[in-house]
């Protein structure tokens, strides 16, 4: 999940002749620290211009949003629907065929086709469907437009035709089993080749269905998908920032992020996935940065081992930021003065988040599924026998403010999110506001946390 | 939302903090920390059943808060343009 933030700081020629230098080298269109190293422009705005503009930016827009204390006003806007007619049940097989299929296509390019890990190798299709097309262009699409993975998720079609022990799944686990192996797939991608060898990605996803089959059949396809696998977990989330989604009555237009606030984070463990996603796609790119390679080279020069260093940082950050964020919801409560306790406050006011790391999600996959779209088609054609050189999208120099902007719309949803969440929860409009203050400090932190991390150089994780 | 206890988005019931409240909604049940808010909650949660007297503190309260909301947007807008010279000196500097 890393790539793209590169894509996005670097400048036209940079990004043309790094990616085609990049697939010349190594053929496979790699994640990972492969793509564009080094060839960031620099910015001419000192970055901590860039940061402070960043932060105030978003405090600027709760201090406007803070002007809108008319509920009825607030209640219109959020809930504002249009009906439209569901997906009839053809539609809805062809979806789940197409998603089996392609899981099946993709297993066998990986495992049979072309090993791109090698050189003078074309790149190998599977891998560029799971990473373009799969991870950027459809994550992309669940909050674009809405979530299809429910029908498409082509596990969730073959759990159906297993046979079921349906035990009861631990309550007390809640959805840490998520988190869990959403963290440990961020770890994989980061410290393994899964980017760049086929053959070890086809591994990981013959892992995963594995996995995934035995909890559905363990615990029942409903609950293992709901609660315990991080990949439906995600899809969902990012669904409800999506303008379209299901409802009781079928499908429903909304606008974007309403849908938020009709997701349900019943517990301190779904708090904890929201954050995780969140620190996710943060931690990607804080591993290519050269403060981490400095921080990696001190500690493994006193003799601390690089394999136990990416899981401590990996999950200290998410610590970090869960305790942030956990400490912000006692804080509002304190401002709020109110009965409700500040873990019920900390999950009304979760789902805002997830606006923040869609926005994140697109400043960091656009680019990248843009530029390497052209290469997608080109391969397609001859999977088995791919080109050695392959075509690739040269975007123009302006399009790295729009990764800029992606990351500040992300948190403009997600301030009025929390506003209307704020006016759900009280009675007093002053008392609304209050309750804000410290999610809106926590937004301010993680916008300039991301906006420095794209102004840093990219550089090889070490 | 007039249920006793209150129950969230996953139907599970609000969290208050334990021990008893001074200020109870009559209606249902959910704890507040004043009788203005009381008050507020009451005119916008049970605008159907409230009594003459209760239906004046809904009012008096709302518009007791209306004068603090007045000064806040006046410091809001005042931040606002803070801000926005700020930077603009920052920028011509810089």
């Amino acid at each position: 999940m890393s790539d793209a933030r590169r894509a996005l700081a670097r400048s036209l020629a940079a990004a043309v002749c790094a990616v085609a230098a990049a697939l010349l080298a190594r053929p496979v269109v790699a994640h990972g620290g492969s793509l564009g190293a080094q060839a960031r422009s620099s910015l001419s705005t000192p970055t901590w211009l860039v940061l402070t503009t960043g932060g105030a930016a978003v405090g600027a827009s709760f201090l406007l949003a803070s002007v809108v204390t008319d509920r009825g006003f607030i209640r219109s806007v959020d809930g504002w629907r249009h009906a439209l007619p569901a997906p009839g049940r053809v539609a809805r097989a062809l979806v789940r065929a197409a998603g089996v299929l392609g899981l099946a296509g993709t297993l066998a390019v990986c495992l049979l086709g072309p090993d791109s890990a090698r050189p003078t190798v074309g790149p190998n299709l599977g891998l560029l469907f799971v990473w373009v097309v799969w991870w950027a262009g459809y994550t992309m699409s669940t909050y674009l437009v809405g979530s299809t993975w429910r029908a498409l998720n082509p596990w969730r079609t073959l759990a159906a035709v297993l046979p079921t022990l349906d035990e009861p799944y631990p309550d007390r686990a809640g959805v840490w089993p998520a988190t869990g192996a959403l963290l440990a797939l961020v770890w994989l991608e980061v410290v393994s080749p899964v980017a760049e060898s086929p053959r070890v990605l086809g591994g990981v996803v013959v892992a995963y269905t594995l996995v995934t089959l035995t909890g559905a059949v363990v615990y029942g396809s409903e609950t293992w998908f709901e609660r315990a696998d991080p990949v439906s977990r995600v899809f969902d989330h990012y669904g409800h920032v999506a303008p379209f989604g299901r409802d009781a009555g079928g499908v429903s237009l909304r606008l974007p992020g309403a849908g938020l606030s009709e997701l349900p984070v019943s517990d301190r463990s779904e708090v904890g996935f929201v954050v995780a996603l969140l620190w996710v796609t943060t931690f990607d790119g804080f591993v290519a940065t050269p403060a981490w390679a400095a921080i990696a080279d001190t500690l493994s020069g006193v003799g601390v081992p690089l394999s136990a260093l990416y899981p401590v940082a990996l999950l200290g950050g998410f610590g970090l930021f869960l305790g942030i964020y956990l400490g912000a919801s006692s804080a509002s409560k304190r401002l709020a003065d109110t009965r409700l306790t500040a873990a019920h406050l900390g999950r009304r006011f979760a789902p805002s988040l997830l606006a923040i790391a869609a926005g994140y999600h697109l400043a960091h996959y656009l680019a990248y599924f843009l530029s390497l779209a052209p290469s997608v088609a080109a391969v397609a054609t001859a999977p088995l026998a791919p080109p050695t050189r392959v075509p690739v999208l040269a975007l123009p120099g302006w399009f790295e403010t729009v990764g800029m902007a992606a990351i500040l719309l992300g948190h403009l949803l997600a301030i009025w999110v929390a506003h209307t969440t704020a006016y759900e929860l009280f009675p007093g409009r002053l008392q609304a506001i209050r309750s804000q203050y410290p999610f809106i400090a926590v937004m301010v932190f993680y916008t300039m946390t991301s906006l420095w991390i794209l102004a840093q150089p990219e550089v090889v994780p070490p | 939302v007039s249920d006793s206890p209150a129950r969230d988005l996953s139907g599970r019931p609000v969290e208050y903090d334990p021990g008893p409240a001074a200020h109870e909604c009559a209606y249902c049940g959910r704890p507040f920390t004043s009788e203005e808010l009381l008050a507020l909650h009451r005119g916008h949660t049970h605008p159907e059943e409230l009594s003459a007297a209760e239906l004046a503190a809904f009012e008096e309260a709302y518009e007791a808060e209306a004068e603090a909301i007045r000064l806040f947007r006046l410091k809001a807008i005042g931040l606002l343009v803070a801000l926005y010279f700020g930077f603009l000196i920052v920028y011509a500097v810089v």
